[in-house]
């Protein structure tokens, strides 16, 4: 089944090429006339599918677009050309810990961040102690999220993404975080929900990560698509563009 | 696309957000939920020292300065602070609606919510307020629940059509504070609008915050007279705010979305 669909993604942000973001000086250049407004490609022409049970790896330096298009694939931003088509739920994991509020407990924040994924409170708030202990932060639930490491943090997050299967894991740098226990637990989890019939598209610097985990690569430059297809044919010549 | 999530999440997601507005709030400060009984009091406190000798003589017959100071502060209080904070919501949670979807609108909504909730427990002190200047509560005071309904949707309506401004320049909120300030100034809250010229009453009568005051005034203790007409009047403008502010944000949105980082 295709989770994911995208038909000729282009996005691009618009800049206001102004001295400040003040609106007393932006009225001032208006009267002047030296408003330049000036297009930043990040996205074109992009395709692809994702299959359900599939990881699709995402490659690329810095700047190449790989945040922008899984927040594209996320809800986040609207894509301003072609056609996305986004089946099923998603459980974002763009960055652990966002919508996580420092003052608040371990609990209050698990719940909070598994409503805003559109989760059930209830559920949630009964699967509290299953969510603590596979994060290995049952202990601290009572205390507030200031007091966490940033690993427990991370856990903490990670384990309430998952804890109910989402038809799409949108995961971007999460996997090379924590340590060697940690690292094993999430792709053990990721298998487990890969074999049921999840898709994810994996967002990775770490070339090894891509190579265990992935069917398919998309190798981004300058937000454009520069080679997509099986992992290791994509990553060998990445790999040997990033030598030379 | 998975977007379209179910009512009752978000209604969920509103209430999590409006506890979460509050806790946060009064865990940072020592007495918590203390200062949101005091706040009001001490601040008509001191305008009532300072008019209490001339406006507050000046009030129609069987209207009391005191709880009519507390009451235009505390609708005050709600419109102005309400609004500030519902058209920061969405800049303040720039690092959740940049990374999860969730409707943009919860958080503004959320944020006047968490006002009324404050205004709500400002009616205590106002009615021992009456109590002390020997004003009986009237038995129209659950009409207040209407102002109140209506007050939300103009400042969640405010709301959002100032966040659009707040997130493209920086320095929209010192003027929007200014502008606000202009409006307070324009509303009766310690003057009573008789002892102004008949030029400004009618630009003061044009203030819908006016008839919202007025509603208040009269339903709570009978502080006040109110029209059908400042009823109606107050219907229409949190409606058509409401209106505003959501259009106005779902047009400018995919613009300003990007500039949130």
């Amino acid at each position: 089944m295709k989770l994911i669909e995208l038909k000729k993604v282009s996005f691009n942000y618009r800049v206001i090429r102004t001295t400040s973001n003040s609106l007393k000086e932006l009225f001032r250049d208006v009267l002047h006339g030296s408003v330049r407004i000036t297009k930043l490609e990040a996205l074109q022409d992009i395709t692809f599918t994702l299959e359900s049970g599939k990881v699709l790896g995402v490659v690329g330096g810095n700047g190449a677009g790989k945040s922008t298009l899984l927040k594209i694939i996320a809800g986040v931003l609207p894509p301003q050309d072609g056609e996305i088509s986004v089946q099923g739920t998603v459980a974002p994991m763009i960055e652990l810990g966002a919508g996580f509020h420092p003052e608040l407990t371990g609990a209050e924040n698990t719940i909070f961040f598994s409503a805003l994924i559109g989760r059930d409170v209830k559920e949630v708030k009964g699967q509290l102690l299953e969510i603590g202990d596979w994060a290995g932060v049952t202990d601290h639930l009572d205390f507030p999220i200031r007091s966490f490491s940033s690993g427990m943090i991370a856990r903490l997050a990670f384990a309430a993404a998952t804890q109910e299967r989402a038809d799409i894991l949108l995961v971007d740098e999460v996997l090379s975080v924590g340590d060697e226990k940690f690292r094993s637990a999430t792709r053990k989890r990721i298998r487990e929900q890969l074999a049921l019939g999840t898709g994810v598209i994996l967002v990775s610097h770490e070339p090894s990560i891509i190579r265990e985990l992935c069917d398919e690569v998309l190798w981004l430059e300058k937000g454009k698509i520069r080679l997509l297809g099986e992992t290791d044919h994509v990553m060998d010549a990445y790999q040997a563009s990033q030598l030379s | 696309m998975n977007q379209s999530r179910s009512i009752k999440k978000e209604a969920q997601l509103v209430r999590l957000l409006v506890s979460r507005n509050l806790t946060v709030r009064y865990k940072r400060s020592v007495i918590g939920v203390g200062w949101t009984l005091v706040n009001p009091m001490l601040s008509s406190f001191v305008l009532w020292l300072v008019f209490a000798n001339n406006f507050g003589q000046r009030l129609a017959s069987g209207q009391q300065y005191a709880p009519y100071l507390m009451a235009g502060t505390l609708l005050n209080a709600f419109v102005t602070v309400g609004i500030t904070m519902s058209a920061n919501s969405i800049l303040e949670n720039a690092s959740i609606l940049t990374k999860i979807y969730v409707k943009p609108q919860i958080f503004t909504l959320a944020s006047a919510i968490a006002g009324l909730v404050n205004f709500a427990v400002g009616l205590l002190p106002l009615a021992l307020v009456c109590f002390i200047a020997g004003q009986p509560l009237s038995a129209t005071a659950p009409l207040v629940v209407f102002v109140a309904f209506f007050l939300v949707l103009f400042v969640a309506g405010a709301g959002l059509a100032l966040s659009v401004l707040f997130i493209r320049f920086s320095d929209s909120q010192s003027i929007s504070i200014i502008l606000l300030n202009m409006l307070t100034y324009i509303t009766p809250l310690f003057y009573p609008i008789t002892d102004l010229s008949p030029k400004m009453q009618k630009v003061v009568s044009l203030n819908p915050l006016t008839s919202f005051l007025d509603c208040f005034r009269w339903s709570f203790s009978g502080n006040a007279s109110a029209t059908l007409g400042d009823w109606i009047y107050i219907a229409v403008s949190g409606i058509v705010m409401f209106a505003i502010g959501n259009l106005i944000f779902s047009k400018s949105w995919k613009k300003v979305v990007v500039m949130l980082g």
